[in-house]
């Protein structure tokens, strides 16, 4: 029915049976249909508590999103330019690929490509496209939400000079830098999910000379328009998933755990984790854990949460193949756990 | 084929529409039951950037085909723009776009409120985290204070009995639970650093004949004076209630650290 299917189909080598466009447009109306019933029976049920729970749900929600949307937005506008203005042959030049140069290189990238956790993600995968080595984005990937000037700035701001600050930076670059080894060495065929199935597309550019500078703009708009609407669905995901966390699961079960060096770690990991803040302003909610928590919690929160979270989990699986993912938050757990329940047994902070 | 699809009409509309929704939750006030006010800009910008990428994917599919045709450029070239960005996003990916502005439109923005207290700490006394991050002019003004500056007073004041008789007048919500009495409530507001997702209630425990009559959830503005008093075995300062109004909920609901 319309050209793109008939594109799709030809595209794929595997003959697969194609849906046909009618039913599924179909069910997108059903779809729509059944939520719009479902969001004009619950505010107005009478059951007050499943009515106040679906607001604080919504308000929550909405919160996360609304706060995180402008920054994936500004991710996406930099994989726009990248895809414009950085050419494969000039990043193969100044990148290096020795192991431990690379490593360094990519958990340092922060301060070229100054992103948070959402924008951090699009621009990887662009980086990849052209051609960024492995251990490069994966470094890239898991510093920069926390090693760029926006975030030094807030968390100097929140704490001042002092061990949290100073151990936010060094344990964030460490984890990353370690990360990037790791995969360097196990150096996995394939990370990245298939272009039809990420819903990415190598765009072949065709420098015809009859393409000016505002077409060369326009373009630019277009691919920054297409990241975006593609990763905005997991942020969405992740953001109504953060907001179902904090609705349903009381948080005093979680601050119960205070006092202990181990439980305290676990207990800010979990509420990083579900809590899924932007790295930009996470230290101001951490400041307000200092007293009530071990200093070694307080760098898990900072130093993990950045990392991963629930919408920056949701993101990587609209990226990496799920085993990637697994060790992109195995990882970066076990290091900070290690490091922070250390930092509680051993040394006064 | 040079008509717009149906797939690019979806893409601008949710484009657009979630630039409205954003914009619309600041032109109607309410983008701050959402976020701290020091992000409004940043909603502003994006909801403009959104709209342009609306305008750009039509220029894109409409505004571009005179040019080329114009341009005389080869087939090729045409395909790689009418096709190249367009079928990437499956359904399911735009329904999910769809999900907020549809919240947006249906549910009735509201801050959060005395509901959402049910698995949160309350807080009747500020950390020692955050009262040594205080703003120290709160002590010496003598201005309206609110919740909060109550709260950092009583947290640099050691001697809770110095607040005997002090007088308060402040706006919240109402919040009850099973450790108030008969005639105990919390006037009570959220602290917000970032957006709702860190939101930390707080509050003043009052005292008044009339508690059984106030709903929960409901604003009011109280005044009276201090008296320190047992309050789950603790003895804080206890807000004696002089008058309590019904009033509506303030345009920003939330107080800030």
């Amino acid at each position: 029915m319309s050209s793109t299917d008939i594109n799709e189909s030809a595209g794929n080598t595997a003959v697969q049976p194609q849906t046909p466009n009618l039913s599924r447009i179909f069910r997108v109306i059903i779809g729509l249909f059944v939520l719009v019933v479902l969001l004009g029976i619950l505010p107005n049920s009478g059951n007050t508590t499943v009515t106040s729970r679906f607001q604080t749900f919504t308000t929550i929600f909405l919160g996360i999103f609304i706060e995180a949307v402008p920054f994936l937005l500004a991710g996406s506008l930099v994989s726009g330019l990248i895809e414009l203005f950085v050419n494969q042959e000039s990043l193969a030049r100044i990148i290096p690929r020795r192991a431990v140069p690379a490593a360094v290189v990519g958990s340092l990238l922060g301060f070229v490509f100054p992103v948070c956790e959402c924008g951090v993600v699009p621009v990887t995968r662009r980086l990849y496209q052209k051609g960024l080595p492995l251990s490069v984005g994966i470094a890239f990937l898991l510093s920069a939400p926390v090693v760029n000037p926006v975030v030094i700035a807030s968390t100097y701001f929140a704490f001042g000079w002092g061990p949290i600050f100073v151990g936010r930076f060094v344990f964030s670059i460490l984890i990353a830098f370690i990360a990037g080894l790791i995969f360097h060495f196990a150096s996995p065929e394939e990370i990245l999910l298939p272009p039809e199935e990420s819903g990415m597309h190598l765009h072949e550019h065709h420098h015809h000379q009859g393409e000016n500078n505002m077409s060369k703009f326009w373009n630019t708009v277009v691919i920054a328009g297409d990241d975006f609407m593609d990763m905005v669905r997991y942020l969405i995901l992740g953001s109504m998933l953060a907001g179902l966390m904090q609705t349903l699961v009381p948080q005093s079960t979680l601050l119960s755990f205070g006092n202990g060096s181990v439980m305290s770690v676990v207990a800010m990991m979990v509420l990083a984790f579900v809590l899924s803040i932007c790295s930009t302003v996470d230290a101001f909610l951490a400041l307000s854990f200092v007293n009530t928590f071990t200093p070694g919690s307080i760098l898990s929160f900072l130093v993990f949460g950045p990392m991963v979270d629930i919408k920056s989990a949701l993101m990587f699986l609209g990226v990496f193949k799920r085993r990637i993912v697994l060790y992109l938050i195995l990882i970066p757990l076990l290091l900070t756990l290690l490091i922070t329940v250390f930092l509680n047994l051993n040394v006064a902070l | 084929m040079k008509n717009i699809d149906l797939k690019t009409a979806v893409k601008i509309t949710l484009l657009i529409g979630l630039g409205w929704f954003l914009a619309s939750r600041l032109i109607f006030g309410t983008l701050n039951f959402y976020i701290h006010p020091r992000f409004n800009g940043l909603t502003l910008g994006t909801a403009i950037i959104l709209f342009l990428l609306g305008v750009a994917y039509w220029w894109q599919k409409v505004g571009r085909k005179e040019f080329a045709d114009e341009h005389d450029h080869d087939h090729h070239h045409d395909h790689d723009y009418h096709h190249g960005h367009s079928h990437d996003i499956p359904w399911s990916g735009l329904f999910i776009l769809a999900i907020p502005i549809l919240l947006g439109l249906f549910v009735q923005p509201r801050p959060l409120g005395a509901n959402a207290l049910d698995n949160r700490e309350l807080n009747f006394s500020l950390t020692a985290a955050q009262g040594s991050n205080l703003r120290d002019t709160t002590i010496e003004t003598d201005g309206p204070r609110n919740i909060l500056d109550w709260l950092y007073d009583f947290q640099r004041q050691q001697d809770a009995a110095l607040f005997n008789n002090r007088e308060a007048d402040v706006v919240g919500f109402v919040y009850r639970d099973e450790r108030f009495g008969e005639d105990q409530f919390m006037v009570s507001r959220f602290t917000i650093s970032c957006c709702v997702a860190d939101a930390n209630p707080i509050g003043l425990i009052v005292a008044t004949d009339d508690a059984p009559q106030l709903t929960a959830d409901s604003w009011v503005q109280v005044t009276g004076k201090f008296q320190v008093q047992s309050f789950d075995g603790q003895m804080i300062p206890v807000l004696i209630a002089d008058s309590i109004t019904a009033v509506d909920a303030p345009s920003q609901p939330y107080l800030y650290e």
